[in-house]
């Protein structure tokens, strides 16, 4: 698949506002779902690019920057995976597992960024004993810049390089290799939430992992219920998370007063 | 020259009221405090930007200003969604003209509590719940699986910027009260819901599925066949009809769709007779037939578990364990073809 330079310079466009975007403004353009659907749109199969961004971003649910951890990089990761996908023709579960080296790259990229930018909070410090707010935003709008580039940069390469390389690779994998990668990329999501878990668990929560999961199993085996399933286990969850919550703030105050008024009223 | 042992400022006269349009802008810049993120002060360059417009009202005289920007310069780092909370407080605190090393203190013990309320609500609330239903939409290949996650998202991101800006610059220091009252209630009932709803994307979410079978040797049936012909040759059938035909009262077979066997004279010479075939068919043990009737999505709820003991118990990192996904993949497929893929 050939490539004309108009789509070249709007994946660099997107990877460098995804880039910043992963850390600043939104916060939530760069999600794979969202740049999924973008990028696909960019290289004409919007389809494609909907299913790989959205498989990948249930890879990345727990795979957030949760209590300043670096996860493997979802910008870099998503566009690689919806990229391959679309160029190769490969099937999205594939893609995804194939795009994997990449967004650990970005990982490491991320890393060494961040490392590199420690020297300027130097010139930041005399730009504030100067009192010089417009060297304080400068140094923001640069460092933005910059991460962008280096973003941009990067997985332009990738693509432009991806493309025919890739295919040679792509006509190489034997079957089991493939049918393992698809397999596993369906399997990405349970890293997803068993991070999750990791961070909200403990011996009070088990409970309502359980709870959801055997409701999930009613709902989704229901079949009037089975498309909007998520949205109906979501307000469930909601009304037992601010029914324990009225439990602990209003209630949980008055609740003994009340236990010794009923000792005392001998009930 | 301004230094960060400095403990007063020059002017300490209150400051006037920071206008609306002023709170705003802050909110707005706040959505880039991690725009020179590093790892030596994390978000400290970005926390002064979004609120220096503050700062610039507030500290008329030079100096002081130069002071407020030294000490703001400081270590910092906060959940980005939840940073106006701790912007309003401080700038309350710099109208007032505070000593410096109280407002040092408001902004550092901010930085624990609002980090774990901001991961609660958003990672492990907001997103599993929104992303989970939109990436559903989206692999369904519906368009608006993308665009609803980024309205849910920015909806409630930019509502609580702009609330909270407002709410804790008016509140002061009585905010912080009134949020630590309830914060612990509040992180678990996020977690509740957080909780629940990846018990329900196990679920939902977890096509996995071993879809191996095991041979278990070969069972026999009758296929029943019906034929007329002359009374004197029905003799000769007789034990494809009956199981055992020399008995006095001989049973008829039956197939395995419930037919039975039988003689039916038609008294014109002939006879209908309904006889068995005997076929041999393999027999398979259907593996995820037997793992459903023990729990559907059991592949799925193993893994999880599995995963989730590796990551808490065993200092497993993310990588490690999408690595170790990617090996049960393959080796579950049968690499080289050395045994049939389990994957079905």
């Amino acid at each position: 698949m050939e490539y004309s330079a108009l789509q070249v310079i709007l994946v660099f466009i997107v990877t460098f506002i995804a880039a910043i975007d992963q850390f600043s403004f939104l916060e939530s353009l760069y999600q794979p779902i969202v740049t999924g659907m973008v990028i696909g749109l960019i290289l004409g199969d919007v389809q494609t690019g909907l299913i790989v961004g959205g498989t990948y971003q249930l890879m990345t649910i727990g795979n957030m920057p949760i209590g300043g951890a670096q996860p493997p990089n979802a910008v870099i990761g998503g566009i690689m995976a919806t990229v391959i996908a679309i160029s190769l023709g490969l099937e999205p579960n594939i893609a995804v597992a194939t795009a994997i080296p990449f967004s650990l790259l970005g990982q490491y990229g991320v890393t060494l960024i961040f490392t590199l930018m420690s020297p300027l909070m130097s010139v930041a410090d005399k730009y504030a004993a100067e009192a010089n707010p417009e060297g304080i935003e400068r140094i923001n709008y640069l460092s933005m810049t910059l991460l962008g580039l280096v973003f941009g940069i990067v997985v332009t390469l990738f693509f432009i390089g991806g493309a025919t390389m890739g295919q040679a690779v792509v006509d190489a994998i034997p079957l089991w290799l493939s049918n393992g990668l698809s397999a596993a990329g369906g399997m990405m999501r349970f890293v997803g939430f068993a991070i999750l878990l990791k961070f909200m668990m403990n011996r009070d929560m088990w409970g309502f992992y359980f709870l959801g999961f055997g409701l999930a199993l009613v709902v989704t085996n229901t079949a009037a219920l089975a498309t909007p399933a998520l949205l109906i286990l979501a307000l469930i969850g909601f009304g037992i998370a601010y029914w324990d919550y009225q439990q602990r703030t209003q209630l949980g105050g008055s609740a003994p007063a009340r236990f010794d008024g009923g000792e005392e009223d001998g009930i | 020259m301004a230094s960060n042992d400095q403990t007063e400022y020059t002017n300490l006269s209150t400051a006037p009221d920071l206008d609306q349009k002023t709170l705003n802008k802050m909110a707005w810049r706040s959505c880039f405090l991690q725009a020179s993120f590093n790892y030596e002060r994390m978000q400290a360059a970005g926390w002064l930007y979004s609120i220096l417009p503050g700062l610039e009202k507030i500290h008329t005289d030079k100096d002081d200003l130069a002071t407020a920007m030294t000490h703001n310069m400081e270590f910092f780092n906060i959940h980005p969604f939840l940073v106006t909370f701790a912007m309003g407080l401080v700038l309350s605190m710099e109208q007032k003209k505070i000593d410096i090393p109280t407002i040092r203190a408001v902004r550092v013990s901010l930085m624990g509590p609002l980090g774990g309320i901001g991961d609660a609500l958003f990672w492990m609330t907001l997103v599993p719940i929104s992303a989970g239903i939109c990436s559903n939409m989206a692999i369904g290949g519906s368009i608006f699986g993308p665009i609803l996650f980024l309205i849910i998202f920015n909806a409630v991101q930019f509502a609580l910027r702009f609330g909270l800006m407002n709410w804790s610059y008016k509140m002061g220091m009585d905010a912080l009260d009134s949020l630590m009252a309830s914060m612990k209630a509040f992180t678990r009932a996020a977690s509740i819901l957080g909780v629940f709803v990846v018990g329900c994307l196990t679920v939902a979410m977890g096509p996995t599925q071993i879809n191996a079978v095991i041979p278990n040797g070969t069972t026999e049936s009758y296929v029943a066949h019906t034929v007329t012909l002359p009374t004197e040759e029905v003799d000769g059938m007789l034990d494809m009809v009956y199981a055992d035909p020399s008995a006095a009262e001989p049973t008829a077979l039956v197939s395995a769709d419930g037919i039975s066997a039988g003689v039916n004279d038609l008294g014109n010479g002939y006879a209908e007779v309904t006889y068995m075939e005997k076929v041999t068919s393999p027999v398979n043990i259907s593996i995820a037939n037997i793992l459903d009737s023990i729990c559907p999505k059991l592949v799925p709820l193993s893994i999880v578990m599995l995963l989730y003991y590796l990551f808490s118990k065993k200092n497993f990192t993310p990588m490690k364990g999408i690595v170790l996904v990617l090996i049960i993949g393959i080796l579950g497929a049968g690499p080289f073809g050395l045994w049939p893929s389990i994957w079905g």
